[in-house]
């Protein structure tokens, strides 16, 4: 087993994706951080918006961080199609015919690139906000105001996005219909889901919604599951993902 | 039959292996057998379903029926597979952005070889010189090479390379052909090649196993396709009953344009007795004079009125 996360290690690493892919997360992440906290008139006349030494505003300017488990999912779609796409799945599937290995290795491998993916993201958005906030004077509760937890939240949706982009990849083996499509799910169908009646009393259960209810962002019309249920929740999808992968690449041929 | 024939190490058995995609029967109920210590080609036209039995022994197809086994297992059954069977499937197995060497450095990792060994198979296939390069700048006979150099890396006592001297120059089929021979001769390994064009591989091969349509058509020993290979032509009025008469000899019949008969992978000796032996009324029986490649053509020509038994 540990041979074959030594390989599905070199995979990512050997080619030039991964890293243009985590320029892509941190660039995605800086921006939402950026973003929240320009935008935030820090409590000046007519603003809306809570000061920046609100926990709320703090945690949430943490938590925009999080939006990069749109490029995590899309690398954990790359991993595994990408195979199929080169045939590289021929000799993967040859040397180690225990189809379902090789998924448990490609999981374990695509969480470790998310845990990266995230742990770097956590420290870009810590390393704009020390300085922005010392400059204009306002000071941050890492721990007291939750910014920490919000950020450890982070690593976890983009952790775990990684291992559902696994399990859409052997779904949908065709690479670029399975990332438009987890993007067109994201985007659009997600969101849509949560203005049709009746069904959307099902939107915080779904993997976007839980996602933001880790990282404590309010989204949908709906009243959204806590930190620790979103987790929870995300985390069944994660394996739900990953095993479709393992059960789907057992039964089906290898192209 | 009983298993213990093809327990013997080493040897490839396909049994009846049957493969349909939708409507497309690829491959029809194929049975042959390829020995160590020799090298087997594997032919057929386009499309004769030589890629998709591959996959199937291989354990990357799962067979809609029969089975194929190496060394008396299935793939999947086999102790260390990476280290015993190595196999190209189309020279096309490669990320483009990923240098010959890391391509072969992962799957060192993969079958818990030494990454030292990735150097030794570069070095053997004569791509020392390329190994730094992204695979995306090779050409097809480099690619070739890259991938033999895979199915190498786990030094394999089987192995099965579907179209290998495809997109290789003369110098590369040569080297290649030494490379196998002295694999077969010298090693007693398995090595079966596939190929769409006999003359390809005529001269590296000493068993030939035919397939078109998914279907068998022929197998046995060259130097018996060679000696038959101008076949033995014949003139009867009932072909019919001529095809039964000869179907034990394991040839194949074909009508010819004129209305004669030719008759594939037996000779005309065998051929006038199996006749005599039936009561089949023959009016010509000579010698053909095709050559080899033209003996592959008409095996594995598309049938105008079936011949021979039809099952
Ligand atoms: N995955 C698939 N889905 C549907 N049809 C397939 C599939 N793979 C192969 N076929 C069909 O099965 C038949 C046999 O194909 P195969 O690739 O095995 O032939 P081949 O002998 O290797 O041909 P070539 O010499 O061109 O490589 C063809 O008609 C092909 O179109
Ligand atoms: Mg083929």
């Amino acid at each position: 087993m540990i041979n074959l996360i030594r390989a599905e290690w070199r995979k990512v690493t050997t080619v030039k994706l991964g890293w243009g892919m985590l320029l892509g997360a941190l660039a995605l992440a800086a921006l939402g951080v950026v973003a929240q906290i320009a935008s935030n008139g820090n409590g000046a006349n007519g603003s809306p918006l809570p000061p920046l030494s609100a926990a709320e505003t703090q945690r949430s300017i943490a938590a925009s961080a999080g939006s990069a488990y749109l490029f995590s999912v899309v690398v954990g779609i790359i991993l595994i199609t990408t195979e199929f796409r080169h045939f590289t799945s021929r000799p993967t599937f040859l040397i180690e015919p225990r189809r379902g290995r090789v998924i448990v290795a490609k999981v374990i491998v695509a969480a470790v690139v998310g845990i990266i993916y995230g742990l770097a993201c956590a420290a870009l958005t810590a390393a704009i906000m020390a300085p922005w906030f010392a400059a204009l004077g306002v000071s941050i509760g890492w721990t007291s105001n939750g910014v920490l937890l919000s950020m450890l939240g982070d690593i976890l949706v983009i952790a775990i996005f990684a291992v559902v982009g696994i399990g859409v990849g052997v779904l949908v083996r065709n690479q670029i219909a399975a990332v438009i499509g987890a993007l067109v799910y994201l985007f659009v169908l997600e969101p849509l889901i949560d203005i049709i009646p009746v069904v959307k009393n099902a939107y915080p259960y779904l993997p976007g919604a839980a996602g933001a209810a880790i990282t404590g962002v309010n989204r949908g019309s709906l009243a959204h599951l806590n930190a620790v249920q979103g987790g929870f929740v995300l985390l069944g999808w994660g394996l739900f993902f990953a095993l479709c992968g393992w059960i789907l690449t057992i039964r089906r041929d290898i192209p | 039959m009983s298993p213990e024939p093809s327990a013997v190490e080493g040897r490839i058995v396909a049994s009846a292996l049957t493969k349909v995609f939708g409507e497309v029967k690829a491959v029809d109920d194929l049975s042959f057998t390829v020995e160590p210590g020799s090298v087997t080609g594997f032919l057929g036209p386009n499309g004769a379903g030589k890629t998709t039995t591959l996959r199937m022994i291989l354990g990357l197809a799962t067979p809609t029926s029969g089975a194929g086994t190496i060394s008396g297992v299935a793939y999947a059954h086999l102790p260390v597979p990476g280290r015993t069977v190595g196999a190209v499937l189309e020279a096309t197995s490669f990320h483009p952005g990923r240098s010959a060497r890391n391509h072969l450095r992962v799957f060192c990792a993969a079958a818990g070889l030494p990454d030292k060994r990735a150097d030794e198979v570069l070095e053997w296939v004569g791509l020392t010189q390329a190994a730094r390069y992204a695979v995306h700048g090779f050409s097809l006979g480099m690619r070739q090479r890259l991938a033999l150099a895979t199915a190498l890396l786990g030094n394999p006592r089987v192995l099965l390379l579907d179209e290998p001297a495809n997109g290789l120059d003369p110098e590369g089929i040569a080297w290649l052909r030494g490379l196998l021979r002295h694999f077969a001769d010298v090693d007693g390994r398995t090595v079966l090649i596939s190929s769409h064009v006999l003359s390809e591989v005529e001269q590296t091969v000493d068993r030939v196993v035919i397939i078109a349509r998914g279907r068998f058509i022929y197998e046995g020993k060259l130097a018996d396709l060679e000696g038959a290979s101008g076949g033995v032509v014949v003139r009867t009025p009932t072909p019919d009953q001529f095809a039964t008469a000869v179907a034990s000899l394991n040839a194949k019949v074909t009508p010819r344009a004129d209305g004669s008969l030719a008759v594939v992978g037996a000779t005309p000796e065998a051929v006038g007795r199996a006749a005599w032996e039936a009561h089949v009324e023959l009016h010509e029986l000579r010698a053909g004079s095709s050559s080899l490649e033209e003996t592959f053509l008409r095996l594995t020509a598309e049938p105008a009125a079936p011949p021979g038994p039809t099952p």
